[in-house]
């Protein structure tokens, strides 16, 4: 095995065993919260609410459930290992090391990734008891799932260098993340809202992300997934561009 | 014509109004035990970043072994191996796995980052912790395995950073005897200190540094020798009043409890000088001691901050 693949693997390895060993504070949060989801907005309210697109109100919010917890856990995996190895100056031993920085972005991003999928897969199974969906689009699911969750392993990159205190951690993910995700189309269609706001909700971008995941996964969508697919892709690739650039300036990691 | 392991040009950075280096120029070379010495605030620990990639600097040029630390900054930092003063241990993992996970970033692979990894653990001493993490280790213990880590990946370049820094007495001759030993097998040491007699014992050549700049690259005997030595002689009779000698070098004559104390530049070359203009005077001496400047006291009069150096000598 060449230099650069050791060394981006130990990274990436590194990196999972942190969040693999800890799994009372990685794995079992999305598990709970999510089983309160499907018990309270699918059985006890979703029989009141009725078919979505011609799908049960359980199957319409799983895929944007399953969103919801990719892009949170693998925002906030590469945010915190970033900034906690600032914080605690241990990152240090990965920027001392003869690591490229293309490196070091890439395996922080891919274990951030990672995460965000088993969450994924994690959010799905916890679902899969409370209803089930047929996955007409497999391919399409796959592609939202890896294109999303690198992108927002990316942008917690940023966060995280950009980051200063906790505090910064907690208004990304509780103040920025999740409401965009709460109004981005997972508990409602966009046809219920007026006319107005169902434009507005078209410049929120988990918009696009929560409907090419339902189209994955029930087959029902309200935008054109490829475009979807395309406009999310290129938006990852700027994102880990920046990535790139930050850690090559010494962004938050030199002085 | 072989590289120097370190070749400092024209080198500056400034935070804010600080100027923390100062066109600094500085060249060690391979396989040398260097020693950088200076008051807190005089660049030391800037220089170091600057040369592993944690500083950026503003202007200049550094290279390790011929490779720029920005421009070729892998090659660079591949050959170094650095123990920082503060320390910056992950405490997700047990020790081993810090290392592992060190010689990893390296480009060594799964098997041999194992055996460094041990193999650098016994150097130390502390082997037996290794399933430990690093939170729990004694103070010492902390100490040896950062030097531990700075070990593991082999370098060329070993960099301390005050690596005895409140370790106590036999930890410290422990950790003098590793750097040694990596010294002796041809390893270069840049070693930063605030204790003077560390340098002494240790160094090759040291440099004293103030204000971002270097003042003075020298071995710490010939920085001795430019310090003023104290002569005290004992005469059969004490005067009253300390006498008159007319011998060049001498800075200073003064009756104390002791005897006659006489401070002159190289005490050894003057005092024969001193005892034949005694005895031209009448007196006879009858004992002799030749008290050294010490580096302590040379580093003093070579930096500027009194202050500074009381905190340092603390």
């Amino acid at each position: 095995m060449n230099q650069n693949a050791t060394q981006f693997l130990t990274l990436v390895r590194r990196e999972i065993l942190r969040f693999v060993r800890r799994p009372y504070n990685t794995f079992l949060p999305p598990i709970i919260t999510n089983a309160l989801y499907f018990s309270v907005f699918g059985v006890i309210l979703g029989s009141q609410i009725g078919e979505i697109a011609g799908r049960s109100y359980l199957q319409f919010v799983l895929p944007g459930l399953v969103v919801l917890g990719a892009i949170s856990d693998s925002f906030e995996n590469a945010s915190f290992t970033i900034f906690h190895g600032r914080w605690n100056d241990y990152i240090q031993a990965v920027l001392t090391s003869p690591m490229s920085n293309r490196s070091m972005v890439a395996a922080y991003v891919s274990a951030s990734a990672l995460r965000g999928i088993v969450t994924s897969l994690l959010i799905i199974g916890v679902g899969l008891i409370f209803t089930s969906v047929s996955v007409p689009n497999p391919v399409y699911l796959v592609s939202f799932l890896l294109v999303i969750t690198t992108l927002f392993g990316g942008l917690g990159v940023i966060g995280g260098l950009w980051s200063s205190d906790f505090d910064y951690l907690t208004v990304m993910n509780q103040f920025i993340l999740r409401p965009l995700v709460f109004f981005g189309a997972v508990f409602y269609s966009l046809e219920e809202l007026p006319e107005f706001w169902g434009s507005v909700s078209l410049l929120n971008p988990m918009v696009y992300m929560v409907n090419g995941v339902r189209y994955g996964m029930i087959g029902v969508t309200e935008i054109d997934p490829n475009t979807s697919l395309a406009v999310l892709t290129g938006t990852t690739v700027v994102v880990l561009s920046i990535d790139y650039v930050l850690f090559r300036r010494g962004y938050g990691l030199a002085e | 014509m072989t590289e120097p392991a370190i070749r400092a040009s024209g080198l500056q950075k400034r935070y804010g109004d600080v100027q923390a280096l100062d066109d600094l120029d500085l060249t060690v070379d391979q396989g040398e035990f260097f020693g950088l010495l200076g008051p807190n605030g005089a660049g030391k620990t800037t220089f170091i970043n600057t040369l592993v990639g944690l500083v950026h600097k503003d202007r200049g040029t550094a290279e390790v072994f011929g490779f720029d630390v920005e421009d070729d900054y892998r090659e660079a930092r591949d050959r170094i191996g650095v123990a920082p003063q503060e320390f910056n241990v992950d405490r997700f993992f047990p020790i081993i796995e810090v290392l592992e996970h060190k010689a990893g970033y390296h480009g060594i692979g799964r098997a041999e980052a194992r055996d460094r990894a041990e193999d650098a653990l016994k150097t130390v001493g502390i082997w037996d912790k290794r399933d430990t993490r690093f939170d729990w280790l004694s103070g010492g213990m902390k100490r040896r395995f950062v030097l531990a880590r700075a070990l593991v990946s082999d370098p060329d370049l070993l960099i301390l950073d005050e690596p005895t820094a409140g370790v106590d007495v036999q930890l410290r001759h422990d950790l003098w005897e590793i750097i040694n030993r990596m010294n002796d097998a041809g390893t270069t040491i840049l070693l930063t200190t605030h204790y003077i007699e560390e340098a002494e014992r240790l160094c090759d050549r040291v440099a004293i540094m103030d204000d971002g700049q270097k003042v003075e690259v020298a071995a710490p005997d010939d920085l001795m020798a430019r310090g003023t030595d104290t002569i005290v002689l004992e005469l059969a009779e004490m005067p009253r009043t300390a006498p008159r000698l007319d011998v060049e070098g001498i800075t200073d004559i003064e009756l104390t409890d002791e005897g006659l104390a006489v401070t002159a530049m190289g005490g050894s070359q003057t005092a024969p000088s001193i005892m034949r203009e005694l005895e031209a005077q009448g007196h006879t001496v009858t004992s002799l001691d030749i008290r050294r400047a010490s580096l302590e006291e040379v580093f003093v009069d070579m930096t500027r901050d009194d202050r500074e150096y009381a905190e340092v000598s603390a």
